[in-house]
């Protein structure tokens, strides 16, 4: 299997990393499986054999490697011309989704395959790639997308295909769990919390996507659609972020055994708003973490609980390459198996 | 409709049985029945049962039986399940005000202020109601909020 990676930022660069450390791994399922091309944002490097994933994972920028062609897009390069699978890792934008949405669909539409941690395309045409997907008998993988590690779209595709999921809630943002955790321990202010939050690189200089609950908003659009079957906007989302919470509020939570976490919901309705949560429930982690609470009809309760962002993302996106090899290859037994 | 009935009776033998026949006749599932013979007061012996009757009618049916049976009734009322649900406001000075202002209509149990160096007032609402108002509630809580500009935080399964 041909690999083209779309995007060579923070998550691209450490998905080249974990492809070098892995690459006996998923060789045992494709001996031929090569990385053809990269692409950042002012061109790409191709090489129909296969680029070096070792010469890669020492590159800052593209530019560094003999042989970048700049100038030159990504679109030039998805094609089954050249490749099979395609991960798409360029930066997230929910006003218009590009340039992600189009390398998508495209992608999709000449029956590519697609692994994507990017929400940005998710949340503002679900229907029409995962449409697209089936039409051309590809896959449209996401897991890296929502919670970053924790894997809740496999776990539901695999373990719980017997169940209908009553409600969905958890915590989808790690910059909002680690500033309210902070005000939580520390009892300082949402001010303090903040500053801290950006001076480690946890929060943006404009935080606002993540404060006002922008981006689990984002998150709640793509579980409900994907594991609910709504067909959701991110405009039905009832929307509260973390702006208004006082220390004063926190330390009265706190006396009577609760935290307050930014909580998204989805059951009769869409809804991202801090809540009381009390202090021995399964969702009321700390710092950066993420959970997610799954209520179904069948198991009732299930709670995972893991990292949201960072490189722990990559086990998400080299999960979802695994899984396309494995079908390829029409395998269904463990990696593991001799 | 689930009642909670608290009888005297006499101690003696066959009493119980007595009192449980026009619970039956009308109709009533007891749900659980406490019969505390080690504190006899005055030659009675208390049974509290709480008993599910299929209508409101039947329990009275079943109280005016009882008493032409000659068996004391020390108490009946219905259960009405009820549930605690804590909530904070974050708002601006007149917010605690307003909150006092209105807590007798809303089932107030617990009433805590904090307010910030910048006037920031935080209220925490400890409220007790039957479960099938707790949509009311919710809404009322959201209205006020909306009213006071102030920022409602609710329990994250109400």
């Amino acid at each position: 299997m041909r690999l083209l990676l779309i995007g060579f930022g923070f998550l691209g660069k450490e998905l080249v990393k974990a492809l070098r450390d892995k690459i006996n791994l998923i060789r045992r399922l494709d001996g031929d499986f090569r990385a053809v091309g990269a692409v950042d944002s002012k061109g790409y490097l191709y090489n129909k054999e296969g680029l070096n994933i070792e010469g890669l994972s020492n590159l800052n920028r593209l530019s560094e490697h003999e042989g970048y062609r700049a100038g030159r897009a990504a679109v030039e390069l998805i094609s089954k011309d050249f490749c099979d699978v395609i991960v798409e890792a360029t930066p997230t934008n929910i006003v218009n989704g590009e340039p992600g949405l189009t390398h998508i669909r495209l992608a999709l539409s000449r029956g590519i395959h697609v692994v994507t941690p990017n929400k940005g395309p998710l949340v503002l045409a679900f229907r029409e790639l995962t449409s697209l997907a089936e039409k051309n008998d590809c896959e449209l993988l996401y897991e890296g997308a929502v919670a970053g590690a924790i894997p809740v779209f496999s776990l539901v595709r695999e373990c719980l295909q017997g169940d209908r999921i009553v409600r969905l809630s958890g915590i989808l943002n790690g910059t909002t769990n680690y500033i309210l955790s902070r005000m939580f321990f520390e009892e300082i202010s949402f001010d303090i919390a903040l500053k801290e939050a950006q001076e480690k690189g946890i929060a943006e200089r404009d935080p606002s996507y993540d404060v006002d609950g922008i981006d689990a908003a984002c998150k709640i659009v793509i579980l409900a659609n994907a594991l609910m079957g709504r067909d959701a906007r991110l405009e039905d989302v009832e929307r509260i972020g973390i702006r208004g919470i006082t220390q004063e509020a926190i330390s009265l939570a706190k006396k009577a055994n609760y935290a307050i976490k930014l909580i998204g919901t989805i059951d009769r309705k869409l809804e991202v708003a801090p809540k009381l949560v009390p202090i021995n429930h399964p969702l009321c982690v700390h710092g950066t973490l993420n959970a997610i609470h799954i209520e179904t009809d069948l198991a009732r309760e299930i709670t995972l609980v893991g990292y949201g962002a960072g490189k722990e993302t990559v086990s998400a996106i080299l999960n979802d390459l695994i899984t396309v090899l494995k079908k390829r290859a029409g395998k269904t037994n463990s990696i593991f198996e001799a | 409709m689930k009642f909670d009935m608290t009888l005297a009776l006499a101690d003696k033998p066959g009493q119980l049985l007595r009192a449980l026949e026009p619970i039956a006749k009308n109709g009533g599932n007891i749900i659980s029945i406490i019969h505390e013979r080690d504190r006899p007061v005055e030659g009675y012996v208390p049974v509290s049962l709480v008993v599910d009757f299929p209508s409101r009618q039947s329990f009275r049916n079943t109280i005016n039986d009882l008493r032409s049976l000659g068996i004391a009734i020390i108490k009946s009322e219905e259960v009405v399940e009820k549930v605690r649900l804590t909530f904070i406001l974050i708002g601006g000075v007149d917010l605690r005000k307003v909150v006092e202002s209105k807590i007798r209509d809303m089932g107030v149990i617990g009433l805590e202020v904090s307010t910030s160096r910048l006037g920031e007032v935080s209220v925490k609402l400890d409220i007790e109601v039957p479960a099938e108002n707790a949509d009311d509630l919710m809404d009322e809580l959201k209205r006020l909020a909306k009213e006071q500009n102030a920022l409602l935080i609710s329990p994250i399964y109400p």
